[in-house]
């Protein structure tokens, strides 16, 4: 089949920038890797990219395909084809460019060595042969333990857009990792690095990172499980922990969010004097529900004696959230709408699925 | 000046890279790749120890399966080595936080492999090699933050440097900024990996060219066991993408065109799970006889159901959906043998010496042999940690006992490698190297794939030599420093084309079948009197020149091979 | 007529009381009847779920478990974060038995009733941009918007993940820009519109919501929009309610217009001021009211 790709040259030696397009003919099973391979070797030899493994393990492919990150290996031509797309394919994002689609990777694994990304066994002793762990207890970091390194979440991160020194999606879901491990010994030292400036609290809680990842990591949720292990353990003197455990004390108090109370709780007295002009602008517009007499849902100590009973049965933590992650791993792509659907990146291919003997084509399931 | 340097940073690389490291060496590491796109983390389905966790088991029976396995020519002391260290060595892993599947007990899960006599194969759902070399790349993090451990990332690492009869360093090309590099060392470490890119049909990565082999060859070195190249039964048509053969160990069935399970005729006993040779053998004969379905024979794991599926095998049925089209929850995957490890390589001692003073080397790189003739799935990931651990260790120690190189080794070689560099970057006009590439890729899959034969290895030879008068020619568009893959991919087109030859050599002069060289229309049957024996080649005058060393042995003699 | 369960969360019930006020009064012309859920309590947002996340879960089983108890299949939201902490603890609780079992007995023993997962989880948004809802919106979308150009903001959780969403592409959605042509408006492209407008963390990292912030803003200016419209009053509340902060910091007054989208739709249908409540913004909409003289 034909296809065409414009792609976002950068010539390190002279400074420039430069969309090119190409086109080329690829086998139907042709994924944009094997695509860029072709370009290279036929067209254009000094197009720069990383590669490896061609089976989406090792990480090395991330780069940008009409603006989203995408592991190259993974991401079949045959749709784009078909419909006639041009997409236009660029480096990776919040990294710096090095040549073509090839980042400097640097600033990513300093994030990674930033959350002292191996095991800190302590003192725990397990003598000469392994630690015995349940399964179930090695699966709270199933998903973590995914991730292959390629970048595709930092990418799209729009809190690290705005704040570059943000540690990222990556590196907590590493710090996660050993968070979650019960041969780790350092879960508090690493909750308080974690929780600095550019950490936990930091995430803008945008999703592009989950909707990104390849692997299925799902580093928004690694990093709500942070959050929940740090107040849990009473790391929570950030203004993010803050503001998120006024909402846990509206809930269980009024039921409805305290507003207007939820500034000075999460910012303290002086900083929120410091808004007063701010704040007269809100209350003009009624923006700022009065404190009193406050907004209480109905029957709000069924919400009351909710928070009661989930305190004694003690899902303390990540728990909370991995409690949940057997249920959504098996959820089925759902389609509402008249057509679009939510968005597969990666395109189906055009394969020819053998048969047996008395089974038909409708063997295949999506 | 580093006390060790490192070449390669997969599972070999790194666990040598650590033992010297807290051996007590300054260590630099020099990989074209970063550390974790090392193609060991496409390992898939697990690596060996005798712990007993499944059921009984015992360090002399793993070593007699892999005595087996090898079809008598693996060195008996080096497998006893790996079988006795095994289990250490994947405790050691564990506690630096390797991410392992468990049994019901809490302890490392164990399934069943290829060719082994007792469930032993550790393993982490169907991602081993992924969780080992990120528990190794943690590690490697940490000393990094320690003390000396340097890693020269991205530094595509082209000749040995030899000063007096010791190997004191690798000549690099610098990928990121351009230019040649010298990183010397008082020892240095090859643990390079494989070749399987010099096959059309293969499950490596781009990255396997086999350019450590074809630096050492080039060094003076031997190289042993050249013609022996592994075919993994299961692989994907047409990327050649590897499907762990961890399904069939959870119990996945093998289907020719007729649905029938027809290892029932080739291996009576151990059906699906015999030695991978085996596999590929009755594949090959059941495609080749026309019971094949789109030049494949099919896996079926809808039996094991969905849940079972999608706890141990998910990364399998991503890659056969993705890469085939296929949910193997509801279909069979059409697979097929591909190319996916070589048994031989550096000859090596028991603690990865080689000949060459100051020069050890571990990992798939390497030829102890553990493997011989062909390797049970599972002990290539063993052998990287425990060799790894080996090299790294006598590498340290050797560079703690040693002197400083003299201080006029970088000129000649240095300037030699400029010399040769210029002459093919300075060509303007030549073969882009892709169709050379592409041709010996097909034609080594032809001519010297699963079943091999006298008049097509000798025409292989041929067109190997024809390809490589063509490489005298062959042009390089990139001439910048930054980022030149072009350049780089010649470079490692090279060292295929030399390895491809001494590989069919040796192929040629092994007048047997034997593990993974089967030649079913000459000499069909195995024979010990005259073949009992590594083969060894060496680069003589410009070309491959063929010798042979004895077979260590210690507890077991020849039998009858089956399964 | 459709009967929905109707949870409006704590910003339609507090400071955005106009997002709350103009969708009854919109409902009704569009086909929907709204059965407004009273045993209810806030969501959770993204903070329960990451501070007390067994407690975000047991929150919004109560909230599907009342939606449910109503008859009606449908629980409508009118905000993204509502939409996704409500879909996803739904997802959860349908897939999971064990699961759902062991929420139902807290529930029941405080007295709530348990929930057989048997409501729909939609944002307005998806009610009306397609089927049915979308043919009654052209109909009472007769007064028009005159052309008005319209800068669509959908905000990040109605989008993503978009396996726990769903509805449409995340990264090329259209439902917005069927809504502002269905009612006579413009719709205008510009790359922000489905980035992040900084909410989340506006108070605790004030300096980077606002880098955020700014992006759609100024390109919706700079694409010459005369307004912007949002299916979530979160982001609603910092495009309009910080556009002062923004020229405070950056001394660019954009003076954007900022709707909710019932307020938008409302306007095209000929809802009046009693309905639209348009005083309580802090940008003002007199331009949009000049020019499509209401």
């Amino acid at each position: 089949m034909q296809v065409a790709l414009k792609i976002w040259r950068y010539d390190p030696i002279a400074g420039e920038r430069a969309l090119k397009e190409y086109e080329v003919s690829a086998p139907e099973e042709a994924t944009l890797l094997d695509v860029l391979d072709i370009v290279k070797d036929q067209v254009d030899g000094s197009l720069a990219y990383r590669k490896s493994c061609r089976m989406m393990i090792c990480g090395s492919c991330g780069m940008r395909m009409d603006g989203a990150a995408v592991l190259a290996c993974k991401t079949r031509m045959y749709d784009v084809a078909q419909e006639g797309r041009v997409p236009v394919i660029s480096a990776m994002g919040n990294l710096p460019v090095v040549k073509d689609l090839v980042v400097d990777m640097g600033p990513f694994w300093g994030k990674i060595r930033a959350v002292t990304p191996w095991l800190e066994p302590g003192y725990s002793d397990p003598g000469e042969t392994e630690h015995v762990v349940s399964q179930e207890r090695m699966d709270v970091i199933h998903k973590e333990s995914l991730c292959i390194m390629c970048g595709c979440c930092v990418s799209e991160c729009n809190s690290m857009e705005a704040d570059p020194d943000f540690l990222g999606p990556a590196a907590l879901a590493k710090g996660m990792r050993f968070v979650g491990d019960p041969r780790d010994q350092a879960t508090v030292e690493r909750l308080q690095s974690y929780s600095g400036e550019h950490g936990i609290w930091d995430c803008t809680r945008c999703y592009f990172c989950q909707e990104r990842c390849p692997k299925g990591v799902d580093p928004r949720d690694a990093i709500a499980k942070l959050g929940a292990e740090a107040v849990s353990a009473g790391i929570d003197s950030d203004m993010g922990a803050k503001h998120a455990k006024w909402f846990v004390t509206s809930a269980k108090t009024t039921g409805w969010l305290r507003e207007t109370e939820l500034v000075p709780k999460t910012q303290g007295i002086a900083k929120s004097l410091k808004e007063v002009k701010f704040a007269m602008g809100l209350l003009r517009h009624g923006k700022v529900p009065p404190p009193f007499p406050p907004h209480v849902a109905k029957d709000v100590d069924e919400a009351r004696a909710l928070y009661d009973l989930v305190k004694e049965q003690g899902r303390e933590g990540y728990e909370g959230i991995v409690q949940g992650e057997k249920a959504l791993e098996q959820l089925e792509l759902e389609s509402e709408s008249d057509g679009a659907g939510p968005r597969d990146p990666y395109g189906e291919g055009s394969f020819a699925v053998p048969y047996l003997p008395g089974e038909n084509g409708d063997e295949e399931a999506e | 000046m580093h006390d060790v340097v490192v070449v390669g940073a997969g599972c070999a690389g790194m666990r040598a890279a650590i033992e010297a490291f807290d051996t007590g060496a300054d260590v630099g590491v020099v990989s074209k790749l970063h550390p974790t796109r090392s193609h060991s983390g496409a390992a898939e389905g697990g690596i060996n120890a005798a712990l007993g966790n499944r059921a009984d088991d015992s360090p002399e029976q793993h070593a007699f399966d892999t005595v087996k396995g090898s079809d008598y020519i693996g060195d008996q002391d080096a497998i006893e080595i790996l079988a006795n260290e095994a289990p250490g060595d994947i405790y050691q892993l564990e506690h630096w936080g390797c991410v392992f599947s468990r049994d019901e007990n809490g302890k490392l899960a164990q399934r069943p492999f290829g060719a082994a006599g007792s469930p032993r194969t550790v393993f982490s759902a169907d991602i081993t090699g992924h969780v080992l070399i990120h528990v190794l790349y943690e590690q490697l993090m940490k000393r990094m933050e320690q003390g000396p451990m340097t890693v020269h990332e991205e530094y595509f690492a082209w000749r040995l440097v030899v000063d007096h009869g010791r190997c004191v360093g690798v000549i690099c090309w610098d990928l990121v900024s351009g230019g040649l590099k010298l990183v010397a060392g008082r020892s240095v470490v090859l643990a390079t990996g494989g070749m399987g890119r010099i096959y059309r049909a293969t499950t490596n990565a781009y990255a396997c060219n086999g350019d450590g082999m074809a630096m050492a060859l080039h060094a003076g070195l031997p190289l042993e066991d050249m013609e022996f190249m592994q075919f993994h039964p299961t692989t994907l048509y047409p990327s050649g993408v590897l499907i762990t053969e961890g399904c069939r160990g959870e119990g996945g069935y093998l289907l020719n065109a007729d649905g029938e399970r027809f290892m029932a005729r080739y291996a009576p006993n151990a059906l699906e799970l015999a030695s991978r040779d085996v596999v590929s053998r009755s594949e090959t004969t059941e495609i080749e006889s026309g019971r094949g379905v789109l030049g494949s024979v099919l896996l079926d794991l809808r039996h094991l159901g969905a849940e079972r599926i999608l706890d141990r095998l998910p990364g399998s049925r991503e890659l056969a959906m993705t890469f085939a089209g296929v949910d193997p929850i509801y279909a069979p995957i059409p697979v097929r043998p591909g190319a996916h490890y070589h048994m031989g390589g550096v000859d090596t001692g028991n603690w990865g010496e080689t000949e060459l003073e100051g020069l050890f080397a571990a990992g798939e790189v390497a030829c102890v042999s553990v493997h011989g003739a062909n390797r049970l799935g599972g002990n290539s990931l063993m052998e990287t940690i425990t060799f790894g651990r080996r090299a790294g260790q006598a590498a340290a120690e050797h560079a703690l006992a040693a002197s400083s190189p003299t201080p006029s080794l970088s000129v000649a070689p240095m300037a030699d490698a400029e010399r040769d560099l210029k002459t093919l970057l300075d060509r303007s006009e030549g073969e882009r190297p892709w169709k050379i590439r592409d041709e010996l890729g097909a034609s080594m899959l032809e001519n010297f794939g699963v079943f091999r034969q006298g008049p097509k290895m000798e025409l292989q030879l041929g067109i190997i030599q024809g390809l490589r008068e063509r490489y005298e020619r062959v042009v390089v568009e990139d001439k910048g420093p930054v980022f030149n893959t072009d350049l780089t991919q010649a470079l490692e087109l090279g060292s295929m084309l030399d390895l491809a030859w001494v590989m069919v050599q040796a192929g040629v002069a092994r007048e047997e079948s034997r593990g993974a060289h089967s030649r079913p229309y000459d000499f069909p049957e195995r024979d010990d009197e005259r073949f009992l024996r590594h083969s060894l080649t060496r680069w003589k005058d410009g070309e491959p020149e063929l010798d042979t060393k004895e077979v260590r042995m210690t507890r077991w003699q020849p039998e009858v091979r089956s399964y | 007529m459709k009967q929905v369960a109707y949870y409006k969360g704590c910003l339609a019930s507090l400071s955005a009381k106009e997002l709350d006020i103009s969708t009854q009064a919109l409902a009704p012309k569009v086909g929907l009847e709204l059965v407004e859920l009273e045993r209810v309590t806030c969501c959770g947002a993204g903070d329960i779920h990451e501070a007390e996340p067994d407690y975000y879960l047991h929150l919004n089983a109560r909230i599907l478990a009342y939606a449910e108890a109503t008859g009606s299949d449908t629980l409508m939201t009118v905000c993204n974060v509502c939409t996704l902490n409500l879909r996803q603890a739904n997802h959860q609780l349908q897939g999971d038995a064990g699961l759902l079992e062991r929420v139902n007995a807290n529930l029941v023993s405080v007295g709530a009733p348990a929930y057989s997962g048997g409501v729909d989880v939609k944002h307005f948004l998806w009610l009306v941009s397609a089927g049915e809802g979308y043919e009654l919106l052209r109909e009472a979308a007769h007064k028009g918007l005159k052309g008005l150009r319209i800068a669509p903001f959908y905000g990040c959780q109605i989008l993503r993940p978009s396996k726990l969403l769903g509805f449409e592409d995340p990264d090329k959605p259209e439902s917005l820009e069927r809504i502002i042509e269905a009612c006579g408006g413009e719709a205008i492209d510009y790359p922000a519109k489905i980035k992040c407008c900084g909410f989340p963390i506006i108070q605790a990292r004030e300096d980077v919501a606002l880098a955020e912030l700014i992006q759609p803003i100024e390109q919706a200016k700079e694409a010459g929009a005369d307004a912007m419209v949002t299916p979530c009053p979160l982001c609603h509340l910092s495009l309009d309610a910080w556009q002062s902060k923004l020229r405070e910091q950056t001394g660019k007054d954009f003076q954007m217009p900022v709707l909710h989208l019932s307020q938008l739709i409302g306007v095209a249908a000929g809802l009046d001021d009693s309905e639209l409540k348009f005083k309580r913004h802090l940008v003002s909409l007199d331009p949009v009211v000049e020019k499509l003289a209401v």
